[in-house]
């Protein structure tokens, strides 16, 4: 029983949360078994890749494949776990399950009924399944498809919230998504057409003989995807949808659109430009050189835009764009230690900013202010939210003992050992004016007079979760070791070292 | 340009998937109508759909079904078609989200139309 379970761990990591989340719809009355169930969902799963990421780092290399209904790799679906999918099912599910314990009973403001709470819960689980086939799988329609029930869902957590605001939001995002989508498949099907595989090994081989015959159809593929995830991960001039849709989704939906479901579409460009094209047919195309320069354009436009919003969460949102930016960045340096920091970057930022969404969340909910001038003397009043908010945008600028910092540290590595300084001086650059939009959210909120008001931190579920995810970002800071571990590995993987 | 001609004439449906891919982008990023938009959407995704079927397609091809009288015969790709029906499926379901969120934001404004939307939202915000 437990071998079978363990040989079959890999497609079991996708369908648990898939499955639980249809027959949620059964339980619509009986609310607090439908928000036990998808706890249990979430934990299941990080116990999964918990398993999986020890197997990946213990067997030095040797990756689990799995071939779907027993049928061999060409015609049959493959799945991978090496350690880049391991690494990023970690990540999926230990954002998810502390975001599932915030949800717990917090939903009613802001969704409403528990009929549309349910739906709620539907669409993030089906997130959460999608991510992690996302990560797993080795076949590129397996990812169009996966890709497609990932935006459907977004677009839905979007949505749920009751304000005709996150209809208008959610529309935009669904149409440039889709947009993006159409152009993913259209890569794909150049792909296709190019060397007769689905498969991302094969197609690779495959490839590398071929790409002379037809240049410019493999020029039109790698242009296709670069834009077509460009626009679903919100690269910096296609990033228009983000601010909006990640602003107005309800807090814990904001929290893991802004932390996974960005990262999610970025791991697969990351598996269709190492994996697929490789990284010699990149530097043919110098998309190595574009990436690196539309990361340091979308580090800056980012945090400026950041800089000049007043709302919280408006202003998380463009930072999450300015951070895509250095993790681009990462994907362009083409070496080792760039794209392993690229990698801890992306967990880090993960955590990092699920952390403030849900701390913004829980303030705007006490609060009822959206305005960051707003929040005079909210530390002394709402402390744990507050701290746990203090700690995360002192990660996300980079200082020393917070896990921001290890990333950063190994981008900036990598971007001297590739022989260019200006990436470094940007990335420091980019540090100061994430100091500069988040600091005077702190100050606010601890040295200015508090108002005479009663404000309280949110209810127990809410605390233990926020104070579950900043300990996993001190933890992150302090001991990088096995993630580390993992990031590096997976960058060999990719480098094909 | 003779040559090139001839080419574009052999790989017609190439072209007219790459017309309607035009067409469907500019539909989606220039109209402010939702409505239009979405078929922008469509249009669009069909266009993808034209180029792996036409992708999979052998000119004179036999139908792929094994044929034991005939077992030479050339017979065309059905993996993209099979393929593609999964990509209707959902686009379908992209299109009737959307369409959901149309009728809600219909029935908030009164009106389908994006800027005029935007319009009214800040007018309500400025108050």
């Amino acid at each position: 029983m437990i071998a079978s379970i363990k040989a079959n761990l890999p497609v079991f990591v996708v369908i648990v949360p898939l499955f639980i989340a249809f027959i949620l719809l059964t339980f619509t009355r009986r609310m607090r078994l439908v928000e036990g169930l998808v706890i249990f969902a979430e934990a299941l799963g990080l116990v999964c890749a918990g398993y999986l990421a020890y197997t990946v780092l213990k067997q030095n290399g040797t990756q689990i494949i799995y071939q779907l209904g027993g049928w061999p790799a060409p015609w049959g679906i493959e799945l991978k776990v090496g350690s880049l999918a391991a690494l990023f099912l970690l990540i999926i599910f230990g954002v998810c399950f502390p975001v599932a314990i915030f949800a717990k009973g917090n939903l009613t403001e802001e969704v409403g009924s528990n009929e549309r709470i349910t739906r709620f819960y539907v669409l993030y689980l089906l997130l959460g399944g999608a991510l992690a086939g996302m990560a797993v799988t080795n076949d590129m329609f397996n990812i169009y498809v996966l890709v497609e029930v990932a935006t459907l869902s977004c677009c839905g957590l979007v949505s749920a919230r009751k304000h005709p605001r996150a209809a208008e939001a959610a529309f935009t995002y669904l149409i440039l998504a889709t947009l993006g989508s159409a152009l993913v498949m259209g890569g794909i099907g150049f792909i296709y057409i190019t060397t007769g595989h689905l498969n991302m090994g094969f197609a690779s081989q495959e490839l590398k003989q071929v790409w002379q015959d037809n240049p410019h159809v493999v020029w039109m593929a790698v242009s296709f995807i670069l834009v077509g995830f460009g626009v679903k991960s919100a690269l910096f001039p296609l990033h228009v949808w983000l601010p909006d849709a990640h602003s107005q989704a309800p807090t814990p939906a904001s929290a893991v659109l802004s932390g996974i479901a960005v990262k999610g579409y970025l791991i697969c460009f990351l598996k269709f430009m190492y994996g697929v094209f490789g990284p010699e047919l990149m530097q043919e195309f110098a998309v190595n050189r574009i990436l690196v320069f539309l990361g340091l354009v979308a580090i800056i436009g980012g945090s400026l835009s950041a800089l000049t919003q007043d709302e919280l969460k408006r202003r998380l949102a463009f930072s999450t764009v300015a951070q895509v930016g250095y993790i681009y960045l990462g994907f362009g340096l083409m070496n080792e230690k760039g794209l392993a920091g690229a990698l801890f970057y992306l967990t880090s930022h993960a955590v990092i900013k699920s952390t403030l969404f849900l701390a913004a969340g829980a303030i705007l909910a006490a609060t009822g202010k959206k305005k960051i001038s707003e929040l005079k003397g909210i530390g002394r009043k709402m402390p744990i939210t507050m701290a746990t908010f203090t700690i995360a945008s002192l990660s996300l600028i980079g200082v020393p003992l917070f896990s921001g910092f290890v990333g950063k540290w190994h981008l900036l590595l990598g971007s001297l050992e590739a022989g260019n300084i200006i990436p470094a001086v940007i990335i420091i650059f980019g540090s100061v004016l994430c100091a500069a939009y988040l600091f005077p959210v702190i100050r606010i909120a601890y040295f200015e007079p508090a108002p005479e008001e009663e404000w309280k931190d949110p209810g127990l579920s809410q605390k233990c979760s926020l104070i579950l995810l900043s300990t996993v970002v001190v933890i992150l800071g302090v001991v990088p070791g096995p993630i580390l571990e993992l990031a590096r590995r997976a960058a060999a993987e990719l480098l094909m070292l | 340009m003779k040559i090139l001609l001839e080419k574009l004439i052999i790989n017609y449906p190439y072209c007219i998937a790459a017309i309607l891919f035009m067409i469907g982008g500019l539909t989606v990023l220039t109209r402010s109508n939702l409505l239009k938009k979405l078929l922008g959407i469509n249009i669009m995704e069909s266009s993808i759909f034209l180029l792996f079927v036409a992708g999979g397609n052998i000119r004179g091809g036999a139908v792929p079904v094994f044929d034991k009288a005939n077992v030479e015969s050339v017979y065309i790709n059905p993996l993209p078609s099979a393929l593609m029906l999964t990509g209707i499926v959902v686009s379908v379901s992209v299109t009737a989200f959307a369409l959901a969120l149309i009728i809600r934001l219909y029935k908030t404004y009164g009106t389908v139309d994006a800027q005029r939307i935007a319009q009214m939202r800040n007018e309500v915000e400025e108050k």
